[in-house]
Order: structure tokens, then sequence, then C-alpha cells
């Protein structure tokens, strides 16, 4: 893959070379003191305190127990370990010298103050989708209101070639969505401010839009699911693989509470979107962002969940417990699973039923497998409760059986190589923050 | 410094972030009540409540329960005459009563979710709780009896 | 933080209130080191303060002047209420008050005796004992008040706490208050006059049992819960094998990275309990948890590293096929060879049973340290306290007298805390500390595989019949891995043929049935004795030979076309050897018919059932032919034959314990060893895999849950004899009855405990 890489700007440098160090080159902007930075209104400010929640830009630029913003967040993708950028307003190692202008372009086009390009993991491709008053407001904000702390980025493991930045702009060219936000008239002002909100600040598709081979997002395939983190975002769209549709309000219910009674909880790394993030966005954006995903999903908010026969079929199936002697997996369930897992007649939220929950319907088994290892914390999926770990529990065989008896009985088709994939998933670098 | 409620109060605990709660809470705090089972969540004696839900505490890290509110079979009711404490007594459900301060707070999680529970049900939320002693028949009849004795007095004040 | 003034280095925390008894201790005269006792219903276990002077009418209580009653018991607390039942015998007989009862689970004081907690002995055994006691204060607080009412004492009654007459009523604490001294000795115990059994009033009667309110709230104290300031924690690493494996080095580097982490020390153990362990000591439980398993070892292990479950089966078919090896037991007429060498037919069968685990809730824990006074204190829940401190003595290289067992509720026994090798590695820990308070708490892993499991068994049965069809003579020939020979070789006896057997390896089948000639043999299974440390587990003997021999009558009655009910009744004939001996015994094979007819009536025995449905009955006793507990198992079971799986879906079971003390503490204890029953027949076992246990946590190892209990039924036979015992007998006829059920469902015998699918599924094909 690294030659195809090598290639493909080969080729574009064959044919312009020139045009493309101009294309890629990009000048300095000037530091700037505190002293010239403009003064801001409050209002600003507590609109950009809020954008920078919603945004998350916390969850990134903070590893787990760290000082806020103050970067060396750890991700780990296919291309490389890479460390997040201190952006408090430091003015030797954070942002503290970089004008509103360095800003704007820095969220706009993924262009460092100094001129050098940024990583594609700084979704800057859509916060390009915010009005140049949010973007405002949050620099107003970190200038402000964050402290700065004196914190030096480590160094990035992007092997060469792939750490030449020059090679960032290349990988503009060929993948970044450079559009601004285009309303769309046939729909709602709440529906389009819904799409705002998360093609922008909530930039949804970084996780849920599939990539390519090099990491740009497949516009053709939105919000259609993706692996992010050692996790699967899942599909938003109507090619989601949930046995009970997704409506706008089991959208706003798991987005406002961290679980939908009838798809699972918010783990991993969509736990720090909802409770770190989204939640500081007012009600009223919560219904637009809610009710626009409950149109992508193409779903029908007058549907009934309750007389789903789907959710029917599975909460009478609890009641048939399966012989212990002759199932593992069911043996296994009932006693280490079930005591939560199990509803009598109606669904209680906080008992999760696992045959309907997306995670056991997906076509990956990662976030299933993932949560019985590592649970849910008290901060993570609904607020306060928790679900242990089983990761010093469990053996990859026990676990397994597990997966492949709730597989099993929702009526999917096996998970291939299963214990081979708990075992993979088990020695993975854990998603932490 | 692990920060929670417990029973009530607020606490903290200076101990490593993967310690299990189970053992923050006996060790630490001080509280012998939750008991240590299988160290796997297999047999239910360490079940406390976190936020109000049923909880194997003997694999839940300190640092899961972070801000949580967390209930114990101390905790459970001010005087040890939660209904299901009652029963226990009644129908002399304990034997050696290792397991008992686990069932009974699974029990209590059971019946807030499903108040009238049928026998399957109690089959289905009570199979992670093991009791070597098989106090199992009278485990049931005890819940049966609480369930009853909650709906009588929820029909007292209701009429 | 202590409300009790710190003592040197053991002072107490909060919850360490076993020294705070000394207040107590000293008010009883006791000496100071040895006293120690716990109420398991105060709170925390602490026994309540005595008012003003107390009168002693026997070693078994007290009475003080408020007629508040102590009564000490030295049976351990299990699960049984075993010191609810026993103060009722004693309240009854000395016409107390039940109100003004307390009890006292005592400490190993060698005044108590004996100490023991097992055999289904408890109360069969102290019956008479507190009976007696019971007698003799009545009998002393008779004689004061009317000495101060100046009347004869047979003017005078005891009731309800109070000796009335017609001058008055005098309370029990009023009369201690006037200065009680009066003692009894042996021989005047003995000559006291008893109530006669149907004037017993607290006996037989509902009584709440006094441990069970601090077992719904958290308070009971375990020995698990037992801790003392300046204690460190200690957790063992296990060597390969059970026995021989030797330590070569260790490396504990990467254990030096836990905070918390101390040291690891290889134990040097004298007492041979537990050759090549290692300890790690650290500050927190949780510390010396995760260090021992970042400490390295390399051992040389013992020659059982390969050792299988299949090994030891195979040994044992060896060793039966020797005639010469083992003890004869003394069942009448042994020479059976002229039966079988005229007998019209003969049938013979093999059963077998897994390596079963005790995996008693309460994983194996000790907290020991040397006291202020010298003494060391072992603070742990145990049922054998007079085996375990000759060990103890032998590991600490002390005597006797130097060391004390606490007592504490225990966890769960089911005979796990008979053999008390579990404190050994504490108490060398705590040597090797200079007697600092060392705790150790077992992982469960490292429970199970330092278990003393019951040994897998084989077992051969013959029989022979006449032309008739009627038995003439039986053989039973078994062999285990014998406890008793390696944790106490003085309680084996020698059989007919002057070799010596375990007789809670073999007790079962010597069994009430008439059948002619009976041989009944007993040998040692020395490999598994090499491989593993055998252990008495719930029911013992009987658990696996009643297996076999109610399978096999099953299998004879089918053989001689007769009923399996009928064929039973027709051979429990209670005359000779099996009419039974007074006083438990009495009544013999008679009270087996009884409890047989019983279940077969609560069961509707010859009724049609369903496809593939079947019941089945078994009958046995329990421990030992001179304490027997008569009982019958009806079950009815559902095969499914497509996967094998066994469904029992009614257990009944008929019980004849003689007089029932504790009614409702009775009903608990079989309805617990029938699920036992059930347990090991179906669901739980485990077998040696490369000289250990296959299983170590409940992940795999699957004692019986809820959702697996069937409808039970128990029903005890009135009785107005001596009461026997009920902790084990119940377990007995279980699997027997489901083998026999699955037969009759699907016409398959299944020979091996536990009964698994797919051995039903195979024999299903091939039959």
């Amino acid at each position: 893959m690294l030659k195809r890489i090598v290639y493909s700007v080969s080729g574009a440098a064959i044919v312009g070379l020139g045009l493309f160090i101009i294309y890629a080159w990009q000048p300095a902007i000037d530091p700037v003191t505190s002293s010239t930075i403009n003064s801001y209104s409050p209002e600003v400010i507590a609109q950009g305190k809020t954008l920078a929640a919603a945004g998350y830009c916390s969850t990134c630029h903070t590893p787990p127990g760290g000082i806020a913003y103050a970067g060396n967040y750890e991700m780990h993708t296919e291309f490389g370990t890479i460390y997040s950028s201190n952006i408090t307003p430091d003015v030797e190692t954070g942002i503290g010298n970089w004008s509103e202008e360095a800003f704007m372009r820095a969220m706009r086009t993924g262009v460092s103050r100094d001129g050098h390009h940024l990583l594609p993991a700084f979704p800057y491709e859509h916060f390009n989708k915010m009005t140049d008053d949010d973007i405002t407001a949050i620099y107003a904000y970190i200038m402000t209101s964050v402290p700065a702390i004196n914190q030096v980025k480590k160094d990035n493991g992007i092997p060469f070639p792939l750490n030449i930045s020059m090679l960032q702009a290349g990988w503009k060219l060929l993948f970044a969505d450079t559009d601004s936000f285009q309303p769309n008239s046939a729909k709602s002002a709440e529906w389009n401010r819904g799409a705002y909100l998360a093609e922008g600040i909530a930039h949804c598709g970084a996780c849920h839009t599939p990539r390519n081979a090099l990491g740009g997002e497949q516009y053709s395939k939105m919000y259609q699911g993706a692996p992010i983190d050692g996790w699967i975002a899942p599909s938003l769209t109507s090619t989601s693989t949930s046995p009970i549709p997704w409506r706008s309000q089991d959208f706003y219910e798991y987005l406002t509470t961290g679980n939908s009674p009838y798809h699972g909880s918010a783990a991993g790394p969509m736990a720090p979107v909802m409770h770190k993030g989204l939640s500081a966005l007012p009600d009223s954006d919560m219904q637009a962002i809610s009710g626009y995903f409950g149109d992508l999903a193409r779903t029908n908010d007058t549907d009934e969940p309750d007389t789903n026969t789907t959710l029917q079929a599975a909460i009478a199936a609890q009641h048939t417990q399966p012989n212990h002697q002759v199932d593992e997996g069911a043996r296994l369930y009932a006693t280490a699973c079930q005591a939560c897992h199990y509803s009598s007649d109606q669904l209680v939220k906080g008992r999760p039923l696992l045959t309907i929950g997306s995670a056991t319907h997906l076509d990956d088994p990662t976030n299933l497998i993932n949560v019985i290892l590592d649970g849910v914390r008290a901060d993570q999926g609904i607020s306060g409760i928790v679900m242990p770990g089983f990761r010093g529990a469990l053996s990859d065989e026990d676990i397994s059986a597990i997966a492949a008896y709730l597989r099993q009985s929702a009526g999917e088709n096996t998970w291939p190589k299963l214990q081979q994939k708990v075992g993979e998933i088990r020695n993975q670098p854990r998603f932490e923050h | 410094m692990a920060k929670f409620i417990l029973n009530g109060k607020p606490m903290t605990a200076d101990v490593e972030s993967d310690t299990p709660l189970l053992w923050v809470i006996r060790d630490e705090l001080d509280m012998t009540g939750t008991k240590f089972g299988c160290g796997i969540g297999t047999c239910g004696a360490c079940t406390v409540h976190v936020g109000g839900r049923a909880t194997r505490s003997c694999i839940t890290p300190i640092s899961s329960v972070e801000g949580a509110e967390i209930t114990t079979i101390e905790g459970l009711s001010e005087k040890g005459d939660h209904p299901l404490q009652i029963s226990w007594q009644k129908l002399q459900v304990p034997q050696c009563g290792y397991c008992q301060s686990g069932q009974i707070m699974q029990a209590a999680a059971l019946l807030k979710d499903i108040p009238e529970p049928t026998d399957k049900d109690i089959d289905a939320v009570m199979g992670g709780n093991l009791c070597r002693c098989m106090t199992y028949v009278r485990i049931r009849s005890a819940i049966h009896e609480a369930a009853n004795s909650i709906k009588e007095s929820n029909d007292e004040q209701t009429a | 933080m202590s409300r009790l003034p710190k003592r040197g280095s053991a002072g107490m925390t909060r919850r360490g209130f076993l020294i705070a008894m000394t207040a107590v201790g000293v008010s009883f005269g006791f000496p100071r080191h040895l006293m120690a006792a716990m109420d398991p219903a105060s709170p925390d276990g602490k026994v309540l303060p005595t008012e003003g002077d107390i009168y002693e009418p026997s070693l078994w209580y007290s009475i003080d002047t408020a007629g508040k009653i102590k009564v000490n018991i030295m049976r351990s607390e299990m699960g049984q209420h075993v010191g609810t039942a026993i103060a009722r015998i004693l309240a009854d007989e000395l016409e107390a008050s039940w109100d003004d009862i307390e009890i006292i689970h005592v400490d190993s004081d060698p005044r108590w005796g004996y100490m023991v907690t097992g055999g289904s002995w408890s109360i069969s055994q102290s019956w008479p004992v507190y009976r007696q006691a019971g007698a003799a204060g009545r009998t002393a607080l008779i004689e004061a008040a009317a000495k101060k009412w100046g009347i004869a004492p047979a003017d005078c009654k005891a009731s309800n706490g109070k000796i009335v007459s017609n001058k008055g009523e005098l309370s029990f604490g009023e009369l201690v208050k006037m200065g009680l001294t009066r003692q009894f000795t042996e021989e005047e115990l003995k000559q006291l006059p008893l109530k006669p059994n149907a004037d017993l009033k607290l006996v037989g009667q509902q009584v709440t049992s006094l441990d069970i309110a601090n077992k719904t709230n958290g308070k009971t104290v375990f020995g698990i819960d037992a801790k003392v300031d300046g204690m460190v924690y200690a957790n063992p690493i296990l060597p390969p094998t059970r026995y021989g494996s030797k330590v070569v080095k260790f490396d504990d580097s990467a254990a030096k990275a836990v905070k918390g982490y101390q040291q690891t020390i290889v134990l040097d153990d004298a007492s041979g309990s537990v050759p090549g362990w290692l300890m790690v000591i650290a500050s927190s439980f949780t510390a010396a948890q995760k260090a021992s398993k970042l400490v390295k070892v390399t051992w040389n292990a013992g020659e059982t590293a390969n050792v299988s479950e299949a090994d030891i089966i195979a040994h044992g078919k060896k060793l039966l096929s020797d005639a010469s090896k083992g003890g004869i037991l003394d069942t009448g007429n042994v020479e059976t060879e002229p039966a079988f060498a005229s007998a019209k037919s003969t049938i013979a069968e093999e059963y077998i049973t897994s390596t079963v685990l005790h995996a008693q809730m309460e994983p194996l824990n000790a907290l020991v340290f040397k006291n202020p006074d010298g003494i060391w204190e072992v603070h742990s829940g145990c049922q054998w306290q007079s085996l375990t401190l000759p060990v103890l003595a032998t590991a600490l290289g002390e005597d006797e007298a130097n060391i004390v067992i606490r007592s504490y509720m225990l966890g769960g026994g089911f005979g796990r805390r008979l053999n008390g090798d579990y404190t050994i590695p504490a108490a060398l820990t705590s040597k090797a500390l200079g007697g600092k308070p060392v705790k150790m708490v077992m992982m469960r892993p490292q429970d199970m595989l330092f278990d003393s499991a019951r040994s897998a068994s084989v077992q051969q049965l013959k029989m022979a019949f006449n032309d008739k069809k009627a038995v003439t003579a039986m053989e039973h020939h078994a062999t285990a891995g014998w406890p008793t020979q390696v944790l106490a070789p003085g309680f084996m006896p020698k059989g007919v043929n002057g070799q010596p057997f375990d007789p809670f390896s073999i007790a079962g089948a010597d069994h009430w049935y008439s059948v002619g000639a009976q041989k009944v043999r007993a040998v040692s299974n020395d490999l598994a004795i090499a491989t593993f440390r055998p252990g008495w587990l719930r029911s013992v003997g009987p658990g696996w030979t009643g297996w076999a021999v109610e399978s096999f009558m099953d299998e004879a009655a089918h053989h001689a076309g007769k009923d399996p009910l009928q064929f039973r009744l027709d051979m429990l004939i209670a005359e000779g050897r099996n009419a039974g001996t007074t006083p438990v015994a009495a009544g013999g094979a008679a009270r087996q018919a009884v409890v047989l007819k019983k279940v077969a009536e609560m069961i509707e025995w010859g009724k049609p059932q369903a496809e593939n449905t079947g019941l089945g009955i078994a009958s046995t006793f329990g421990q030992e032919r001179d304490m027997p507990t008569w009982v019958a198992c009806a079950v009815q079971v559902h095969v499914d034959k497509a996967r094998g799986s066994i469904d029992v879906q009614k257990l009944y079971i008929a019980i004849d314990a003689g007089i029932i003390v504790d009614p409702n503490g009775a009903e608990a204890q079989c309805q617990g060893a029938a699920l036992w029953g059930l347990s090991m027949a179906i669901h739980e076992g485990t077998e040696l895999l490369n000289g250990q246990y296959k299983d170590s946590n409940f992940d795999t190892y699957t004692p019986l849950r809820i959702g697996q209990t069937p409808e039970i039924k128990i029903e005890f036979i009135p009785s107005t004899q001596p009461p026997s015992g009920l902790g084990e007998p119940a377990v007995t006829p279980v699997a027997p009855a489901i083998a026999n059920a699955i037969y009759n469902a699907v016409g398959v015998r299944l020979r091996k405990l536990p009964m698994k699918p797919d051995e039903l599924k195979s024999k299903l094909t091939n039959a």
C-alpha cells in the first residue's frame, strides 16, 4: 500500500509537480501576542464553550486522566500511532500565538499556523461546514477560558513517507470534502439545523462514514457504518442491521440518556460523544439531530416497537430456558449475563435485551466482544450504572460461547472465527478516554 | 483517589484504579457483608447495587464507578427490615448464609424491575447467584412472599 | 478507630472483635488467651455481657443473675443452625424461656472435648449430653428454690425460666443471685431423671434460628472477615502436583512493580500439608493477588504430574481384580462363594463415579498470628479442630497447648473444612515473619486446586439368584482414594480379614437388605492418594456406594422380573443384624421399608407416565449402620432423546431421622442435601488432568443453580426414637433414583456419575 501512495503521489508530480507545490505550500501566519487578540463578548465565549463541548474537542485533545485540551491523547490508526496537539492557549506549546485567522484556516483546511499540514484525524472537513461565527466562538472560548498548559506534543509514530507533511496536501486534493454546508431547501429548518450540527461540529461522519484505503470518507456511503478505535460505528441509515428500526425518538433517547432500550447503550468511543459532547447542546438541537438521523434511517416515527413482532418474539424467547447440560453458551449466559439482561414481559430500560441489541446484529462481533471484555463504566451508557468487565474473568472460549449463543438466539448467521476474534480484540490496544 | 457514594455517604479510597470494587468495600472501607466467591462474576456472592442495579463487584474496577451511587447489604435498609430481609427471616432461607447478601441484593433489584415475578422470572434473574447450601426452594418462596408484602403495602397506601 | 484498647501489634480493628471477648472471658474465669467465642445472633458476633455472678451447672452453659443463659456450642455453624438446635435441647430439659437463650460457638479449648462437626453426628451426639446438662441445672435450681421456701424439691416445678410452687415463684435469675454452686459428677449426671420425650415443648416446635437474622443483613462474621491491625495479606502459589513438587528457583522481579508487594517466601512445612508452596506477601489482598501472578517459579514436579482420571479408574479396576486387597466388612455371613457356585443365575455390574469438588462458597482462608501471650491464634472457620490442632502443632513446631483455633461462621463446610490443611500456609507464613498477623485468602482457582475432593470410585457388584429368582448372595467391591487413611488413620477399623478399611469410603454398601451371604470389600486406591488428597464430602461413602447399591437393586429387580419397589420391600426384613440395635438404629430394616412405601405413595408409584418420562425410586440410609437415618427418594424424569438432556421434574424424599429437634432446619437440610444429590447426579463433577483437577472456577465447574431446581417435597416419618443425623443422608438416594427413572423412561442404564447427555445419547443410539 505504501508503494501505491508513493506511485500516486509520483504520478501527480509528473503531471504537474509545480502546480502541486504551489497548491500544497501554505504560508505561515504570523504569530500574535495575547495583547493583540480580539476581545469577545461573554455570549460569544459561552457559545464557543457549548460548541467546543458539542464537538467533544477535549475527548481527542486530552489523554485519560490528563489535562483538558493539552493534547497527547493517543490514537491507534492503521497508519500508525498518533498524538493529538496541545490546543490550550499556551504560547510555546499550544495555540497561544495563533490569530483568529490561523485558527479559522486550521479548522477549515487542516493547516497549522506555521503552514504545515495536519493529519486528517483532525476532522477539519467537518468543521469546515460550520459558519464563521461558530468557529470564531470556539476560538474565543479557548483563548479566553481554557487554562494555558505548557506540554510538548509527543512525536507521531507514522512511518516514512506517510509522515511527510506535504503528502497531506495530496491527500486533501484526492479525498477532502471542501464544500461548505449546503442546506436542503426541501427539508424543514429543524432538519437543516440537525444536518448542520451532525455534519459540522458533531462530525458524526468522521466515525460513521466508511473510509477508503487511504482513510478518506466515502461520501457515497455517508453514515453507513465503519470501524473506529477498535469498535464498529454502526450504520445510521436504512442499511442498519438493527431488527428494530431507529426512529427519531430512539435517536433522541439514545443521545440524551446514553441508551435506547430497543438498540443498546452508548459505549466505547460513542460514550464521550454523548456524555461529554452532545449533552452540552440545547434540547432543540438534540431534537434536530435526532430528527435528521430519523429521516436518514427512513423510519416511521409512528411505528410502535412494542408491537414489533421481532421484539415480541425476542421477549417471549427469554422465557424458554435452554438446557444447560447441552448448551455451553446458554449456561454461561445464564450464569454471567442473564441477571441483568432479562426482562419479563416488557422491556425495562437498564435491562438490555441482547437478542435485539445492535451489537448482536452487526456483521462484525467487535462491539459485543468489547463490551463483554471491558463492560460499561458509570460515565458511559446510562449514567451512574455499570456493567462489569469479564476481561480477567472469562476465557476467549467462554466469551465466544456466550457471543455465539446470543447471535444464534438472535436468529443471525454465525460469526466466523469467533474465538480467534475474541483473542485478537483482547490483545488490541484498548480505547480509553 | 476514587470517589463514590456508598450507602448514601460520600467516600474516597486511595487505591489503584483497577482494584475491584469488592475489595475496596471489604478491605478499605471495612464493610464485610459483601462476599467474595469466585472473582469472575459467576457466583453472585459479591452483588451490590450500582445506580440501583445489581452489579458483580468482584469484576467491577473502582475506576468504573467514579461518582456512582453504591449500595451494599448494609445499606439496603436502615434497620435490616427490607421486605426481602423480613421474608428471608420468616422463611428461614439462609443456611450457611455466605451467599445470602448477594442473593438479597440481586432479589431487591429483581423486584424493582419486575414487582410480581413468576418462578421463571426468578430463575432467570437469580440464575447467576450460586447457593452451595442450595436454599433455592426457599429463595423462590421468599421472593414471592416479599413481592406480596410490597404489593399489599402499596395497595394500602393507594387505598 | 477501635472501641477497644489496642494490645500490641495485634490490636483489633472495629470488626476484629475476638480479643474483645477477653473481658467476658475473665468473668467466666477462663485463661485469657483461650477466651474467644462467637454469638451468631449479636451484631458482629460479640458475646453479650453478663449481669452479676453466673452459675454454671455444667460445662455447657451458664445462667446469670438476669436469668440469661449462655449455651456453649462446640459444633461449628455452617448452615445447619446447629447452635439453635442444640440449645433448644438444653432449654427444653432445663425449662428455660427461649427468649433468655444466647448461643456461643466456642474456641478450641481442650475442655470442650473432641471437637468435630461432621458425619451428621451433631444432634445425635449432643442429644443425651445437653439433656443431662439441662436436667442438672433444673435440679439445682429446684433444690435451691425448695431450700429457700423450706419445702421438698418434689413440690417445686420448673417452667419457663422460673421455679414455681405453692409458695410462689422464683426466676432463674433470682436463684442465681442467691449464689448457686451445686455441681454434678459424671455419675450424678447419668442418674438425673429426664423429661419424658412426650413432654418436650421446644423440641419439634417452630423456632426461628438465632443465626438467621444476621445472615440477612451482612453482619454474620465468617473466617474471611477476620481482621487484625497490622496484618499482611498472603496469596499462595501452588505447585504443579499436590505432593512431591520442589521449588528450584523463583523470580519476583516483575512482582516488585506492584504497589504494596513485600516479598515472596518458600514454605518449609514439617507437617507435609503444603509441600512446594510459595506465599506472596503484600499490604493488601489485591496487591498480593496481583503480585502472585507475576512471580515466576520453577519446580521439579512430583511423580503424579501426568496422572489423569482414567489412570485412577484403571488403577482402581486393577486393584479390585486382586481379591487379596482391602478390608472385608463384618456383614454376618461373608462366605458368598458357595451361593455363587450354586446359583441358577447371576448378575454383575460396574459403577463409576467421577471426582467431585466441595466448591463451598467461602474460599479457604485463615488469619494466623502469635498473640502477646505467646499463643498462636488461628482465625478461621473449621469443622474438625481436634484434627487440625496437631497438624498446626507439627507445622509450627509448637505444643498444641499454645495454639488456639478461634470460632467463626463457616461459609459452607460440606466436609471441606474437616481437613484443616488450609490453616497451615498462613501459620507457616506468620511463623516466617516472626508471628506477625498473616491473612491468607485463596482465590477461587487456588481453593479448587487445593480441594480435598471426593475421590473417583470404582464399584463392582454382583448378585446370585436361585431358580425362583430369589437373591441368595451379594458382593460389593469398592475402591476409591480414602480420606481417612490420609487424614485420620486412627479412625480406621479392621475388617474380618484383619485388614483396615476407611468406614467413610464403604458405609452404605453394608445395607439393610437381607441378601443371604454378603461380602463387602473396601480397597484403598493408592494412586488416588498419591495424586491428590481425598476428602470427606457431604454424604461421604454413602454418597456413592448408595448410587451403586440402589442402581444395582433396580437392575436386579428387572433380572428377577419384579417390581423394583416390591423387590426391595421383600428384602427389607427386620431380623437378625437387620433388626437394628438401640438406641438410634432400633427398628432396622422395617423403618427403611416405611420410608420406601411412603415415597412410593408420594410419587404415585406405578402411575403411567408420558413418553420418555419415567419414575425412579431408591432407598438408602446415612451415615452408618449404628446411626442410620432412613431415607427414600422418588423422582420423575423426562429425557430429551435428541439432545440426551435429563430433566428432573419432581424430587420427593421420605425420611425417618427419629425425633426431629428442629423441623424447619431439618427440612432445610434435607432440601439442600437432596439438591446436592441432584447436582452430583447430573450437573457437577470434574476429572483429574495432568495431576490436577481440570476445573478451577464456576465458569466450568457447575453446581446446580436455581433454574435447575425441581419441585421438591420432603416428608418426615413421625417418630419417638432418639434423633439420628440429617445433614447428609438425603444426598444418597437421589442419583440412583434418577438413573432408575432414566431407565424406566428410555430403557437406557447409566452407570457413571455424573450422568452426561453425551453418554446417554450414545447409549440411546446404540440401544
